[in-house]
């Protein structure tokens, strides 16, 4: 096993834990990836709002240059991996395709093939580690932790032609969850969008999306929401706050990334390798529960 | 000229003329209760050639692009592509203001131009610029600043603002592909 990283933009500022927890998490586990050299930016949802041709020839500079490497392309970021994964899609779909790009890219020197396949980090840890393999390293079971899995919108739509998991009820994620041996709750609002791509614009459809996530998990007696986007984590984690004061109740629900819940299971630093003093709604009740480092410092 | 829809189908807007109004795609909208039209009247919409309603109306900027209409739509209808490529006609043309609202055009546009010159984007510069190019009175726009510093301080105290953008080496590559995109489609 062995992968060409691409972080994204996210996982440099707002999601930097999501960022120290991947790198730590897979290097425990035993896999290998090499950061992307001199990666640039998928687009996002600017490049699909603005342009259906500059949302594939972006992604297309990303896209090559993994080719070169000869490897699968991991992706964390949900956005990021749908506009690669689309990017490959539109390159395979058809001659006429890859002319339009070809001239989108003239004057770059970039050739772009749809050699390589663009996944989602959970896919990797299903698919290619397995639950197998990351229950076998558990050496904190997460017994009496409860949590719900929120996967928002890209990690599966749109499908595409290709996905690892379904549009209407993924499991990926309760699947690796429960091999670190926590319970996963029931949540209808799994793949109901937070609101995430309006914040700037329309800030009180982020507050009342978010805070029906919030609100859902909070009943359910959720001690955390666990997600797999940085997107949704700004959402659900560092607004939070600012989704108090606007609906005038206390929350206070921790929102973990899945590769910092792997990690703690897995006996990491929960600060030094997961970021976990960089969640906005501190996580310190799990920490100190299932941590192998804050038990020994109790000792 | 060539009619509405085809410009819309020509922009990504595919299969929207195999649209027969069963509101699956209204009825699992997240953000639905806040826009003017719903996202099953839009279409409808823009197959009878209501230009000019459609691309001022909010629900084009309301759309989170959540992709939950098109995955359900029985009709196979791209409607999160219909409304990209309402957004995208909308800012070409300017359509940006009235009743729709001013900072989703601001966001897009500010989001374009970080990443086409520095090849990736950098948060605390986007924040500023959103809120700087939108098309709302200065009061509006500095106490929409002034609100979100202590949440950007917030931010900073953990380390998640970077102060300096990464300039990437191949940032002139990035910004060659807006160019040549940007003449592509002016030349259609």
């Amino acid at each position: 096993m062995s992968y060409t990283y691409y972080p994204g933009c996210s996982l440099e500022a707002t999601a930097k834990e999501y960022d120290m927890s991947f790198r730590s998490v897979f290097n425990a586990l035993g896999v290998d990836f090499q950061e992307l050299e001199d990666w640039s930016c998928c687009g996002a949802s600017a490049a699909h709002a603005t342009s259906k041709l500059l949302s594939v020839a972006l992604p297309a500079r990303d896209l090559a240059k993994a080719e070169a490497t000869g490897r699968d392309v991991v992706a964390p970021c949900p956005a990021c991996y749908q506009n690669l994964k689309h990017t490959r899609e539109f390159v395979l779909e058809s001659e006429h395709n890859r002319e339009v790009l070809k001239k989108a890219l003239e004057g770059t020197g970039i050739q772009v093939e749809g050699r390589v396949k663009v996944r989602h980090v959970l896919d990797v840890l299903l698919n290619d580690v397995g639950v197998d393999a990351i229950g076998e390293k558990v050496s904190r079971p997460l017994e009496g932790l409860r949590v719900v899995p929120y996967y928002g919108c890209y990690i599966v739509r749109p499908p595409g032609k290709e996905t690892f998991d379904d549009v209407e009820n993924p499991t990926s994620m309760d699947r690796i969850i429960q091999a670190l041996g926590a319970t996963v709750l029931p949540f209808t609002r799994k793949t109901r969008c937070c609101g995430a791509p309006v914040m700037m614009s329309q800030e009180e459809e982020m507050h009342r999306l978010s805070y029906e996530i919030l609100r859902e998990a909070r009943e359910a007696g959720a001690q955390a929401i666990v997600v797999a986007c940085p997107m949704c984590h700004f959402s659900l984690d560092a607004k939070q706050p600012e989704i108090e004061a606007h609906m005038g109740e206390r929350l206070g629900i921790p929102v973990l990334y899945i590769t910092q819940l792997v990690g703690l299971a897995l006996g990491l630093d929960p600060y030094a390798e997961l970021g976990m003093d960089k969640n906005m709604v501190p996580p310190e009740d799990i920490i100190r529960k299932y941590s192998a480092k804050a038990a020994k410092a109790k000792a | 000229m060539r009619d509405f829809r085809s410009e819309v189908i020509a922009a990504g807007g595919e299969g929207i003329a195999a649209c027969y109004q069963c509101g699956t795609c209204s009825g699992g909208c997240p953000t639905v209760s806040a826009m003017d039209y719903t996202p099953r009247q839009i279409i409808r919409m823009v197959n009878l050639g209501m230009r000019d309603r459609v691309l001022s109306s909010r629900t084009i900027w309301l759309c989170a692009s959540c992709y939950q209409c098109q995955v359900r739509c029985p009709r196979e209808v791209k409607i999160t592509e219909v409304m990209a490529a309402l957004k995208s006609i909308a800012m070409k043309e300017g359509h940006n203001s009235g009743i729709a609202r001013p900072r989703a055009a601001s966001f897009y546009r500010s989001f374009n131009e970080i990443v086409s010159n520095i090849g990736r984007q950098f948060e605390p510069l986007l924040l500023m610029k959103t809120a700087l190019g939108s098309r709302e009175g200065i009061f509006t726009k500095l106490r929409y600043l002034l609100r979100n510093a202590p949440f950007g301080i917030a931010l900073m105290k953990k380390g998640k603002l970077p102060f300096k953008p990464e300039k990437i080496a191949g940032r002139d590559e990035v910004k060659r592909i807006f160019e040549n995109v940007a003449r592509m489609e002016a030349g259609k």
